[in-house]
């Protein structure tokens, strides 16, 4: 009798166990759908793609690891890493430390605030696209803002009795020249990137325990020994993520490339997300374009990576 | 009853005939994606697209209008499909060579047939139109490149138009002096310099050099090749060309000429859509690229337009009779009229080019004594040769000296693409 019954919860357990399992796949199903066709699938025929030779009309033949052998002896893809590289750099320093500063400078309730952290912000709300049509007019030699206004600075300085010709600032030429193009490439993008930067450092520096500043001001800590060792260490979690975002964000650089330069002069402003889109689309080699992907791919896996141990060590700080 | 049996029949018989009526002018569907996507010519191509409609209402059609850059992409993907659109813009040469090698384009030979267009196109057009012999392709348009000039400024200096390399390099002198900018080009994207190589070559090697060369059948590292480069760095060395040209897109220093600070311009008719208020009847002309080598053939760049049909076009039926029609005199006159461009048909009626007098001078001028077409760089070689080759010459541009490893870059692309030169 009592095994019986015993016999029969147990059954019960299973079926419960089974519609709670139900349950929860059917909830979960359609997301897990969505994610397996449009993100995993792609990502593997992505990986499968890189290892053959395709023109998108006649079907992928095999190559191995052509492609990869043929990407690292190309030229113009090692530019492009090192000018990614150089995206990583300057956009882990300049905006982070314009982003911080402005913070610190804002948070102090001064007047106009709120309007100087929505026009730093403002960049952000551009499209990137759009961002970069106007920067490129601003950069045109001879009609263009940029060097109007050097023309200008120039013309003061020879009145004031400097040896310069004004009309030499109508020569430069920001996108056009080889050596210049790369900086004025990543200006624009540093520009947008500050602003969120910004708000980041903003939202940290609310959690920033008063108490414990209280108790360094009594101890006497003032100005930049309070931000050194007592307010910039509490922010560092903030920091951790602005630093990864800034990499993730500079690895994805396209849209501003594409349309100021699409990689050029010769190569010299050439990124990976843009030297991929160029091959894949523009030549028409998808299996090349797939190799860069998977190279690009690599490379922000690292620090998406990065971005997430940190995310969740903060949840488990949260909820500890 | 018999009667009435029998006006039945014939009721019937009527009726069948209107229905056999409605089938030959055509039912069911035809799509066709277009990439004229500028307002004129999309105007222009909403125009044709309401008169065929007009014509056939049998037809229930779709008309797509992609942007021409995006265009050039989906393409691909429309051919690749099972179902792609009926009928497609595209460009003659290498491109539609591309697809048609494939056999991705369908015969329409038939189309050609029953229009009498053999008679009524002039024997290079038909040849541009075929692959293997058959007929691939409908040309509808085609402009002209040459060196455009500030006729204003031309007068003012007074300057005249260079027949010969010597008088053109004289040409950039004076214009120097004078303070002006003698060539203007934008090479951001690049293309404007492909003409720019596509001249040099014909001039100094002759077209079948050329055609050889963009064929992927002779060496950028021949010798040959190399002159080509040391015409272009005599203009260099004259300071011929906008400073910082790598700048400015094409529109940005068509601007520049515009405002009188530039001379000159190797562009396609195009360009003169950049002047406003009728200003270029007063201020803009054109001369054919001077002559460098006088024994060479003569080789112009006369890049053309016009349509296809797919092979696995779900309605081949409605899609030729759609090509009928954009092939007939009426609608290639409506071209001629409307957008000002020239139209491959030689026996539409002259006087609709009488308010263009450019059409009149460049047919004269150049078209017809051209021994040979081009289609332009980028249309007659590989795109990525393409790509990678005006690559190398705008790094020339900026660094002449590069020259050698310019062009052993270029070899190197070439032979990746077309293969080892077998000799």
């Amino acid at each position: 009798m009592a095994l019986a019954s015993r016999r029969t919860r147990s059954a019960n357990y299973q079926t419960l166990a089974l519609n709670r399992f139900l349950v929860i796949f059917s909830f979960l199903a359609v997301p897990l759908g969505l994610y397996f066709v449009w993100v995993l699938w792609p990502t593997l025929y992505t990986f499968y793609l890189s290892l053959t030779n395709w023109d998108s009309f006649t079907p992928p033949v095999f190559a191995g690891f052509e492609n990869y052998k043929n990407l690292f002896s190309d030229p113009e893809f090692q530019h492009a890493i090192l000018n990614n590289a150089i995206w990583i750099l300057v956009f882990i320093t300049v905006p982070t430390a314009a982003g911080l500063a402005l913070a610190t400078v804002l948070n102090n309730n001064l007047r106009f605030d709120r309007f100087l952290k929505v026009a730093y912000f403002l960049p952000m709300v551009i499209a990137p696209v759009i961002i970069a049509l106007i920067w490129s007019w601003i950069y045109l030699p001879q009609q263009g803002l940029l060097n109007a206004f050097i023309n200008l600075v120039l013309q003061l300085l020879k009145t004031i009795g400097f040896n310069v010709d004004p009309k030499s600032a109508y020569s430069i030429g920001w996108l056009g020249d080889p050596k210049l193009a790369l900086v004025a490439v990543m200006a624009p993008a540093v520009w947008r990137q500050t602003g969120y930067v910004m708000i980041l450092y903003l939202a940290g520096l609310k959690t920033v325990d008063s108490e414990v500043v209280e108790a360094a001001k009594v101890d006497g800590a003032t100005g930049w020994t309070m931000f050194r060792y007592v307010i910039f260490p509490m922010l560092s979690p903030v920091t951790t993520i602005v630093v990864v975002v800034s990499i993730i964000d500079s690895l994805r650089s396209f849209d501003i490339v594409n349309v100021m330069t699409k990689g050029g002069p010769v190569s010299s402003t050439e990124v990976l997300a843009n030297y991929m889109y160029v091959k894949s689309f523009d030549d028409n080699r998808l299996g090349y374009g797939a190799a860069i992907a998977v190279v690009l791919f690599g490379f922000a896996l690292i620090f998406v990576m990065m971005y997430l141990r940190q995310v969740m060590a903060q949840e488990d700080e949260g909820t500890a | 009853m018999k009667r009435k049996l029998l006006m039945g029949l014939v009721g019937l018989g009527m009726a069948a005939g209107l229905a056999g009526v409605v089938a030959q002018s055509g039912t069911g569907k035809l799509v066709y994606n277009s990439d004229a996507s500028d307002p004129a010519p999309k105007a222009y191509d909403q125009k044709i697209v309401a008169q065929f409609k007009a014509k056939y209402p049998g037809i229930e059609m779709t008309h797509n209008t992609v942007d021409h850059e995006s265009f050039k992409q989906a393409i691909r993907t429309y051919l690749a499909s099972d179902t792609p659109p009926d009928v497609l813009t595209w460009f003659a040469g290498n491109r539609m060579r591309f697809f048609s090698s494939k056999d991705l384009a369908a015969d329409i030979g038939s189309v050609w047939k029953d229009n009498g267009w053999e008679k009524t196109f002039p024997k290079g057009f038909q040849a541009l139109s075929q692959d293997k012999g058959k007929y691939v392709f409908l040309p509808t348009s085609y402009y002209w490149w040459a060196m455009y000039y500030r006729k204003d400024i031309f007068q003012k200096l007074g300057l005249k138009e260079a027949k010969t390399w010597p008088e053109f390099l004289g040409l950039c002198r004076s214009l120097n002096k004078a303070g002006v900018t003698p060539i203007m080009t934008g090479s951001k994207f690049l293309w404007p310099l492909g003409g720019w190589f596509d001249f040099l070559d014909m001039r100094v090697n002759g077209p079948q050099f050329h055609v050889d060369l963009t064929d992927g059948k002779i060496a950028y590292t021949d010798s040959r090749v190399r002159k080509v480069f040391s015409y272009w760095k005599q203009l260099l060395d004259n300071k011929c060309f906008l400073e910082n040209s790598a700048s400015y897109d094409w529109q940005d220093a068509a601007q520049l000429m515009t405002q009188g600070k530039g001379a000159m311009y190797l562009m396609g008719d195009f360009i003169r859509d950049q002047w406003k208020d009728g200003l270029e009847a007063t201020q803009l002309d054109f001369f054919r690229f001077p002559i460098i080598n006088a024994k060479m053939p003569m080789g112009e760049e006369a890049p053309t337009d016009g349509f296809f049909v797919p092979t696995k076009a779900p309605n081949i039926a409605n899609a030729k009779l759609f090509m009928g029609y954009l092939g007939s005199k009426e609608a290639m006159e409506q071209g001629a009229k409307e957008l000002g461009r020239l139209v491959p048909r030689s026996d539409i009626d002259k006087g609709l080019y009488a308010s263009k007098p450019q059409i009149a001078k460049a047919q004269a001028t150049i078209i017809e004594p051209a021994d040979y077409i081009a289609q332009f760089y980028d249309r007659d070689t590989d795109p990525e040769m393409a790509n990678i080759g005006m690559k190398g010459f705008q790094q020339f541009m900026q660094d002449p000296s590069q020259l050698s490893s310019i062009l052993k870059n270029l070899e190197a692309t070439r032979e990746r693409i077309y293969g080892k030169i077998t000799k």
